[in-house]
């Protein structure tokens, strides 16, 4: 199919800096065509790699989703309102399987999964008061390494935006998501 | 017809009263601010995407101040829109009236006016009576009108003075002020200035400003802090478009750690490049953007405004606080000046916070404001995201180091 979307967006980013930018005389016109110059670039970097962020994304919450899972399933300490939360991961696996071919599923699909599996997490993480001592410091051994790659490939993934004072210092976003040409995920999808 | 991708996401595009109830009990808040946050709920469903036609502006605007002064033969002139900002929509005016001394006089005046949602939902009458509180104490823009409702024009709006002067130095295109730079003798004739406003604002008697738009504290309690965080979490829950676990987290954490505030003073809540001006002659003139205002713990605006994200970074590796002074000195001057005494667990706290704040209106609110075509911004809000998510990930670095 073309053109290629990227040469869509980079036409109208050059359109609007060169011919339009130039000829408006309101000063906050001229700011608002600069910001829509600068989106156009942000999304000629990352449209082709929304689809594997989100399916990568898929996995890492699958994966992080089950270990929570299974440390629950292993201690006869988890208050109630944990189990709850755990029955939820299991029903909603039963609608997106851990095992499922999800690079074979719709963008939405996949999309509306993670924001599942993202609220459900988010619900573990409310809990946490109500866990044991022991419950918890397992608990949170789990999350650590998560966060950090949540917060690598967020970071990654909007650097080009300008904001980041050390945008130098992060790794492009395609090094993080693929790995020996393919997408970066310790478990097949 | 869009689809929403999970129940929360449903109620919060289209909240019900039931579900509005719900987060109003969940997280308390100071009154008025609970109304604006309420206002803007309510009237997410009902309303249409923000227009940014102004077309009749000038007629209504002219009918209002008609109304508010009295007087018929009022001038009004010169009606422009402002670019920068990430907030409100900004006007400016020229207007001829009998002022309240009786003379008849000329000034520009300035239109501050809410689009349909905006970065921060905040309370026109709260920003007007700070302003009047920092009169004589601190430089500030003298406010003359206020409708706090909307009423007259269709939005909630204040008019103030026009200060001329200078907010970004020449080439500092920077989004919001953030990150600006300043020249070295620009930075030593303003650096001494920036920390005397600050110390200032924290040791001005608040109770008795007429501050009545704003709810006291207990002294030696957590409650403005409480107030504080709830404000933050509530807005979080009103308007996140996805979940987030190091937000979810993060509030956790700001929950378990609270200290508590002995002696409650005025917290600007957006001190900082950008949210002042000077003259030519290198004198700050005004202390802008009151809006995020309120009673609270000192430690909240110095680790704001002290936070690196909303620094300079320089060639040699440092960041400067506001493109001005480093952080050490910055709270040198700051003890120096106010008699305050930094305690660095509070501050560590505050950073927290900071990094939560930023992260809260930068993903959740910018992203909402943009998603429902509700601001006359919404391709900058849709950008802020990016500086959202860098905060984030300043803030599980924080987090990490915490636990």
């Amino acid at each position: 199919m073309s053109p290629e979307i990227e040469q869509f967006l980079s036409g109208m980013k050059k359109t609007i800096e060169e011919v339009v930018m130039p000829n408006l005389n309101d000063r906050f016109a001229q700011e608002q065509a600069g910001i829509v110059a600068a989106s156009l670039g942000f999304l000629g970097l990352i449209q082709d790699k929304t689809f594997h962020y989100e399916l990568l994304e898929n996995q890492e919450y699958k994966r992080v989703l089950t270990d929570i899972n299974e440390l629950l399933n292993n201690t006869f300490s988890a208050p109630e309102a944990i189990i709850e939360t755990t029955t939820k991961v299991i029903d909603h696996f039963d609608k997106d399987k851990v095992d499922d071919p999800s690079h074979l599923r719709p963008y939405t699909f996949i999309r509306a999964s993670n924001e599942v599996m993202k609220e459900l997490l988010c619900e573990f993480i409310q809990h946490q008061p109500a866990m044991s001592p022991e419950l918890r410091t397992a608990f949170e051994a789990i999350m650590k390494p998560f966060f950090k790659s949540i917060e690598l490939r967020e970071r990654s993934w909007v650097k080009a935006l300008g904001f980041d004072p050390e945008a130098d210092q992060q790794a492009d976003i395609a090094d993080l998501l693929y790995k020996n040409g393919l997408l970066n995920i310790s478990k097949p999808c | 017809m869009r689809d929403y991708y999970t129940p929360t996401l449903k109620n919060r595009a289209q909240p019900g009263d039931d579900w509005i109830q719900n987060i109003r009990q969940q997280f308390p808040t100071e009154a008025t601010l609970d109304e604006v946050l309420t206002k803007k709920l309510r009237n997410r469903a009902k309303t249409a995407e923000h227009k940014t036609d102004f077309g009749d502006l000038q007629t209504r605007l002219v009918r209002y101040l008609k109304k508010a002064t009295g007087q018929d033969d009022l001038i009004f002139e010169n009606l422009h829109r402002l670019s920068g900002g990430a907030s409100k929509e900004q006007f400016t005016f020229d207007l001829t009236w009998n002022q309240e001394s009786g003379i008849r006089s000329s000034e520009k005046l300035i239109l501050r006016m809410d689009p349909t949602e905006s970065i921060v939902e905040t309370h026109r009458l709260r920003e007007a009576q700070m302003l009047d509180a920092m009169w004589g104490e601190v430089p500030v823009p003298k406010v003359y009108w206020t409708d706090p409702v909307g009423e007259d024009l269709g939005h909630p709006f204040l008019i103030a003075g026009f200060l001329e002067g200078t907010v970004q130095p020449e080439g500092g295109d920077k989004a919001s002020g953030l990150g600006m730079f300043f020249e070295p003798n620009l930075r030593l004739d303003l650096k001494e200035q920036f920390v005397q406003h600050l110390a200032k604002i924290h040791t001005v008697d608040w109770r008795n400003k007429g501050l009545t738009s704003y709810d006291s504290p207990r002294a030696n309690h957590i409650e403005a802090n409480e107030w504080s965080l709830g404000w933050w979490e509530r807005v979080w829950q009103e308007d996140a478009v996805e979940a987030h676990p190091i937000i979810e987290n993060a509030a956790l954490w700001l929950r378990e750690n609270m200290p508590i505030v002995e002696k409650p003073v005025i917290v600007h809540g957006d001190y900082r490049s950008g949210n002042f001006m000077y003259t030519d002659e290198h004198k700050i003139n005004a202390v802008l953007d009151w809006e995020l205002s309120h009673i609270g713990d000192f430690h909240e605006d110095l680790s704001y405004t002290t936070c690196q994200i909303l620094g300079t970074p320089m060639d040699d590796g440092s960041v400067l606080t506001s493109g001005l002074l480093s952080k050490d000195e910055f709270l040198d001057k700051y003890q120096h000046y106010s008699g305050h005494t930094v305690d660095p667990k509070r501050l560590f706290y505050f950073d927290v916070f900071s990094y939560y704040k930023v992260a809260v209106i930068s993903i959740a609110t910018s992203s909402r404001a943009a998603y429902g075509r509700k601001t006359h911004l919404d391709a900058m809000m849709n950008l802020l995201t990016g500086f959202g998510y860098t905060g984030v990930s300043a803030l599980q670095r924080l987090l990490d180091h915490a636990s």
